[in-house]
């Protein structure tokens, strides 16, 4: 024991200067820093685009992000100190030449750094983590959201408090700044997630259960979302807008949202009943009542077709409608290249302009 | 060990040889009025026979062989079968009797099988004895065939058959006859197997009868019909049963199952997860608002509608450039919402604004 617990450590350090002087490794060093610091310069600019834009966990826009961005850097800071600190020691060894420390330093070091810092350090963060967990799903004051994984789209449904049914709404999510808004999650076929993670954490969406979360934007703002489990062959293809809004402009959204279609008929809506839309999507205000795919009833309104995968444009729609499986594959919704184009077009127009 | 090598290098060779000789120095009488050696009839009837049971289906896939699907299977029979082994008590002709091997009289050919093996000779045919296969992929038609030989092997009469199979006197297009025969000259069979007509219009008729025609929708039994007419002779007999009127005929339904199918058709279950059909096939709940793409439905036979929303599902049925939509919409159903569906659309009225 003595000898083993004396000997590990100078050992370690023997080992490992012959390893960084030989030839090679030497030839590495000589020629490593500046071409690998060369290309780290060229890769930065695109790492730290994942520190802004509208879907990282570095650029906050609600209560329950910053807190995990917070976490994140408690975490960085500490695991830096920590990475320091065993470095020094490994440079400590090294430079000792070989010299044994002695027996009651080696049990300190085994003793103190090897259970005591850690019982001590992560009992610190598991409590610090384990505190901030009931805030992630705190209860919410007033609306209420549920939202459904489905292949692979969003439906969202905003409960108002005390409504007995809901206004139903699709692959946007909207919420009133500075209140805490609860969202039911479910699934109706296969696991999905939901992760916004500028406004909070991600939490799964099992089918035959409802999962709970809690969103508290604190600046207005638009935000991206993505599915964060796998759920089939489109499951990349499966974003969504959240929209963080005053909550003022929120409420009359909200009373938008919940009035039916407006703007005439015309054309496009006759092909949309002609055509038996109606037996998967709903637009309220026409004889349209299908619960099977999303909710059509202000979709010009949201900021992207197909569940955050095309632009709010009359071709994006047109395009989609003709052929859906080109843009996700393993969709549900069948194609319809067999309609003349004058038609698709004539849809599309009608389609884009329910606000 | 030299001497016993060469022996059997020549021995292979004159095998090579002697056969060469027969295929392509034409030694092989192929003469039908030749004919076998008994030997080698015994050695083939007997594959035939080991190779019809091994291959049968088990019993349990075998449907319930009423006498709807009976008749139904006489009428292919009478059109398909009939002349190579003629009907019951019927004589075959002196062509047919001189074939090779010579197809036997249908009392004949249906003896010592059960229906499962029927079944599986009537699907796949059988290889070089002139009998062919189901000209369809379907698995479930020549069920109808194999009903009606249980009843040849239940010793059917010649009466019966000719009653089976009589074909109406109809003034129309030429082949009106023929159609009818199944159909009815007033578009309703009567047999819960074969489709009404008098609800479809002309523009989908075409349709069907151009898919059945080219392969596109599957049936044995349509697409020999259809197989037996020149396009413009299809286009004047699609004009009669287009332009019949809709007989004010809803069909019995179980109330039951009819409600649930209500339900399903118009989505106003619980959580609905199949394409409300109303849609496309109606009813509307505003008889002003535009019909949908689907077929007219209403009032047609539960069994048939039964049939197809099983094709449906299970990718099998085919038809105009509008089929995948029908595919994709049925792709979900249980066997309960396919029954529950065929009731209740089996049980309404047929909207009078569909005939064409």
């Amino acid at each position: 024991m003595t000898t083993r617990a004396n000997l590990s450590l100078p050992s370690a350090g023997r080992q490992a200067g012959p390893g960084l002087t030989s030839g090679s490794a030497r030839e590495r060093l000589a020629l490593g820093p500046s071409s690998q610091l060369g290309c780290w310069w060229v890769l930065a600019p695109f790492l730290l685009t994942a520190c802004d834009g509208p879907q990282s966990a570095l650029s906050t826009g609600g209560a329950d992000a910053a807190q995990l961005d917070r976490l994140f850097t408690v975490m960085l800071v500490g695991a830096v100190v920590l990475w320091l600190g065993i470095n020094g020691l490994f440079l400590y060894a090294t430079r000792r030449g070989g010299r044994p420390v002695s027996r009651g330093w080696a049990e300190a070091l085994i003793i103190g750094g090897g259970i005591g810092l850690p019982v001590v350090v992560l009992t610190a963060l598991l409590s610090y983590g384990l505190s901030i967990m009931p805030d992630q799903r705190a209860v919410g004051e007033g609306l209420r959201l549920r939202v459904t994984g489905e292949e692979f789209w969003w439906r969202v449904e905003y409960w108002p408090d005390g409504a007995d049914a809901p206004i139903v709404a699709a692959n946007e999510i909207r919420l009133p700044v500075g209140q805490r808004t609860e969202i039911e999650l479910a699934s109706t076929g296969v696991i999905h997630s939901l992760w916004l993670p500028a406004l909070g954490g991600k939490t799964d969406m099992i089918p035959g259960r409802i999962n709970r979360m809690s969103l508290h934007p604190t600046q207005e703002g638009l935000w991206r979302g993505q599915c964060a489990e796998f759920c089939g062959l489109s499951h990349a293809l499966m974003a969504l807008q959240a929209v963080a809004m005053e909550e003022g402009d929120f409420r009359d959204w909200l009373a938008r949202e919940a009035a039916p279609a407006g703007g005439a008929g015309g054309a496009g809506a006759a092909i949309f009943a002609a055509q038996g839309c109606g037996a998967c999507h709903a637009v309220r205000g026409t004889g349209a009542r299908g619960a099977v795919g999303p909710d059509l009833t202000h979709l010009g309104a949201r900021g992207s077709v197909a569940a955050g995968i095309l632009p709010m444009t009359p071709e994006a729609i047109a395009d989609w409608i003709r052929d859906p499986a080109a843009f996700k594959p393993g969709v549900r919704m069948p194609a319809y290249a067999h309609l003349p184009e004058d038609e698709l077009t004539a849809l599309a127009d009608w389609l884009w302009s329910l606000k | 060990m030299r001497t016993v090598l060469l022996t059997i290098v020549a021995l292979m060779a004159l095998a090579v040889l002697s056969g060469a000789a027969v295929v392509f120095g034409g030694l092989y009488n192929v003469s039908a009025r030749a004919g076998h050696w008994p030997i080698t009839e015994w050695v083939l009837h007997t594959a035939y026979r080991q190779s019809v049971k091994l291959r049968a289906p088990p019993e349990h896939e075998v449907p319930e062989l009423t006498d709807a699907l009976a008749a139904l299977g006489a009428r292919h029979f009478d059109r398909a079968c009939r002349q190579c082994h003629a009907a019951p008590g019927e004589e075959r002709t002196a062509t047919i009797e001189r074939m090779m091997p010579r197809p036997p009289p249908i009392e004949v050919a249906v003896r010592d099988w059960d229906p499962r093996h029927l079944g599986w000779i009537l699907r796949e045919g059988v290889k070089m004895s002139g009998m062919p296969g189901w000209p369809s992929s379907r698995q479930d038609e020549m069920w109808s065939v194999v009903a009606f030989l249980v009843r040849v092997q239940g010793g059917m009469d010649a009466q019966t058959y000719a009653a089976l199979t009589e074909t109406p006197e109809a003034r129309g297009p030429e082949g009106l006859g023929y159609c009818a025969g199944c159909h009815g000259l007033d578009g309703r069979s009567g047999n819960p197997h074969i489709p009404r007509l008098d609800l479809l219009d002309a523009a989908y008729l075409t349709e069907s009868i151009t898919a059945y025609d080219r392969g596109l929708r599957e049936s044995g039994i349509m697409s020999h019909a259809a197989s037996e007419f020149m396009p413009e002779q299809l286009d004047r007999l699609v004009a009669y049963f287009g332009s019949l009127p809709a007989a004010a005929e809803p069909q019995p339904a179980d109330p039951t199952l009819a409600a649930r199918g209500r339900d399903l058709a118009h989505a106003a279950t619980a959580d609905p997860e199949v394409p409300a059909c109303a849609a496309c096939h109606g009813p509307e709940a505003n008889p002003a608002s535009p019909m949908g793409p689907g077929p007219a439905i209403a009032g047609q036979y539960e069994t048939y509608l039964g049939t197809q929303l099983r094709l449906w599902r299970e990718g099998a049925r085919g038809g105009g450039p509008q089929a995948q939509l029908m595919r994709a919409a049925a792709r979900d159903l249980s066997d309960e919402d396919i029954a529950a569906l065929a009731a209740y659309y089996a049980s309404l009225l047929p909207s009078a604004d569909r005939d064409g």
